[in-house]
């Protein structure tokens, strides 16, 4: 850390000024109270109230190098006494070089103050020292707090990263192997796979730019997911949607329904081997947008163990973004499994 | 080789179905002698079927791959296919089983073939390592379920419905609410899948649903039996080890 006196400007000139008015009020009270001729008040005055807070600037260095935290008091009280008995050496040498000329036999005012002026070097000492514990403090704890806040906006950004849906492996694979397929068998579809796949993807990848989306575009790349999973499951997968129309215009957290649909495919879809309808209803009220997701699953064949990661992830995801709770809402019906997504909105959408 | 291998597979989509058939269709030592969509079909299939060649998918409906090979009276030799699975993929390595990586080129298949043709000239058989692999569970987490076969039918239970597990020499019984199933696996088996929380090994021969206990008494000195929540008041024996392992669960 700089030395807070040239490091801040304000500070500097509140510490001249302050010094510079108690130099004024002790020149005033010596020359007109106490009648000592002004040569004599003027030179007390700039060795005790120019001349040590100059030389006292300099405690600072002694404070930054003896933490409180790290050295034993015994050593802090000899270390600052040494330091003290130096700088009021030096301090009184050069008062009385200065005075030096001006002494004269008939008035003793100037030797008459040596022993007050050691004794006041030593306090001077001891409340700079306070002074400048209170400034380094101040500024580590100013340091801390934005280091502090500078981190905490890290890690929920870094939370956010991890909480967003990532691709999952097995989809992509499963994907590409349906591909492999179709290029013998249908190569048309299987260009439209790919461009349908490549779309999703950019969507997925390049969405971390930008946080929030009209609920029109996320559902647009889950109706492009669920199109290139109906490749996979054929007739097993059969998705319907109950949209308002002017529930579109709504902004939502992107990606944070893909994988709602995901899961559902992953329970209920893939586990059985019956159709399974996903079905989307979605209401919009004032500044609540409500997205509803159900599907039906075998309870026979699985035992649901609550909230996957999935799930959990959006949770704190919507937690992190609305700082709410209660934002989603799971029911669990043994034999189907919904989901309800509540989405507060800046604007009502009318 | 004088016949063809007799081969089955074992798929649940059916682009990834088409595409094996096309890569196989020309094979000179395939003929395909039927699909399946599902595991349970599997089952069916390959015990009827008795195929000399399996192409098995792992992500199945109902039973995955795995659960599969614990209910095969025949067991033939299987290429494994699957899209993305670490977990699985260790087991394979463990086992040096050949396994195929959706989507795999037809070369990639023709050197997995020629890898069983290998086999089977040399009579090595992969029974052992097929044991093992379905002993394999998906990372380290606890079973949710368990296959079993009664004759013909396959039962899928769910660890929740499981009351309590008795050792039978080789085999277990697992009792339900419904009745009571036989199944090759070991009492270890179970006391290191099952969720110790739910389940406890009160004895050598006995491992218990925590929910099912009814209640505990003392039988004689030092030795206690559970009684079971059920209308026959089943009683379980309950070893010294097994009253500490009851008292940590249960807290009292």
């Amino acid at each position: 850390m700089k030395h807070p006196l040239t490091n801040n400007y304000r500070l500097l000139l509140s510490y001249v000024l302050f010094w510079g008015v108690i130099s004024i009020i002790n020149i005033v009270l010596q020359v007109f109270w106490y009648s000592v001729p002004l040569t004599y008040s003027l030179l007390d005055t700039f060795t005790n109230y120019v001349l040590y807070p100059l030389l006292g600037s300099s405690i600072w260095y002694s404070i930054r190098y003896n933490s409180l935290e790290e050295v034993t008091v015994g050593r802090l009280i000899m270390f600052h006494f040494i330091a003290a008995s130096i700088l009021c050496a030096i301090w009184v040498y050069i008062s009385f070089a200065i005075y030096k000329p001006f002494i004269k036999e008939e008035n003793s005012f100037l030797q008459n103050g040596l022993p007050s002026k050691i004794f006041a070097g030593y306090i001077m000492y001891a409340i700079y020292l306070i002074f400048f514990y209170a400034v380094n403090y101040y500024e580590s704890l100013k340091e801390k707090i934005k280091k502090e806040s500078e981190y905490k906006t890290l890690i929920r950004e870094a939370e956010l990263q991890a909480l967003k849906s990532q691709i999952n492996p097995h989809f992509l694979f499963n994907s590409l192997n349906s591909i492999s397929s179709l290029t013998v068998s249908n190569p048309e579809k299987a260009q439209e796979m790919v461009i349908n796949l490549s779309t999703f993807m950019r969507y997925s990848l390049t969405h971390g730019e930008k946080e929030m989306v009209t609920f029109e575009r996320e559902l647009e790349n889950i109706k492009l997911y669920l199109g290139i999973e109906k490749v996979r499951f054929g007739k097993k997968l059969n998705a319907e949607f109950e949209i308002d129309a002017h529930c579109l215009e709504a902004e939502i957290p992107n990606m944070i329904l893909q994988p709602l649909y995901e899961n559902a495919i992953k329970y209920g879809v893939y586990e059985t081997t019956d159709q399974v309808t996903i079905k989307t209803v979605c209401q919009c009220d004032g500044t609540i947008l409500r997205i509803t997701l159900v599907n039906d699953y075998d309870a026979s064949t699985l035992k649901r163990k609550g909230e996957g990661i999935g799930l959990r992830n959006i949770r704190k995801r919507m937690q992190i973004i609305y700082n709410q709770p209660d934002l989603v809402k799971i029911t669990d019906n043994k034999t189907s499994f919904e989901v309800q997504l509540i989405i507060p909105q800046k604007q009502p959408i009318s | 080789m004088s016949e063809k291998l007799q081969t089955l597979i074992i798929e649940d989509e059916e682009l990834a179905r088409n595409l094996l058939r096309s890569y196989l269709k020309d094979h000179p030592d395939i003929e395909i002698i039927g699909e399946c969509e599902n595991g349970f079909d599997g089952v069916k299939a390959i015990n009827d079927k008795k195929p000399d060649l399996v192409f098995l998918d792992i992500q199945m409906p109902k039973i995955t791959g795995f659960e599969m090979i614990e209910l095969l009276d025949h067991k033939p030799q299987i290429i494994f296919t699957t899209a993305y699975d670490q977990y699985a993929l260790k087991a394979f390595e463990l086992n040096a089983v050949d396994y195929l990586l959706k989507p795999f080129s037809k070369e990639r298949m023709q050197k997995a073939i020629e890898k069983v043709i290998h086999h089977i000239e040399h009579a090595e058989t992969n029974i052992e390592k097929l044991e093992e692999l379905s002993n394999f569970r998906p990372g380290e987490s606890f079973i949710d379920r368990v296959v079993v076969k009664d004759r013909h039918k396959i039962h899928i239970i769910t660890v929740d419905k499981i009351r309590y597990i008795e050792s039978l020499d080789d085999y277990v019984m697992i009792y339900t609410q419904d009745g009571r199933h036989m199944k090759q696996k070991t009492m270890k088996y179970f006391e290191t899948y099952l969720d110790p929380k739910n389940f406890i090994r009160i004895h050598r021969s006995f491992i218990v649903q925590v929910d099912n206990i009814a209640e505990i008494q003392q039988y004689e000195k030092e030795s206690y039996v559970v009684i079971l929540k059920d209308k026959d008041k089943t009683k379980l024996k309950v070893s010294k080890t097994g009253y500490k392992k009851i008292k940590e669960v249960l807290h009292f």
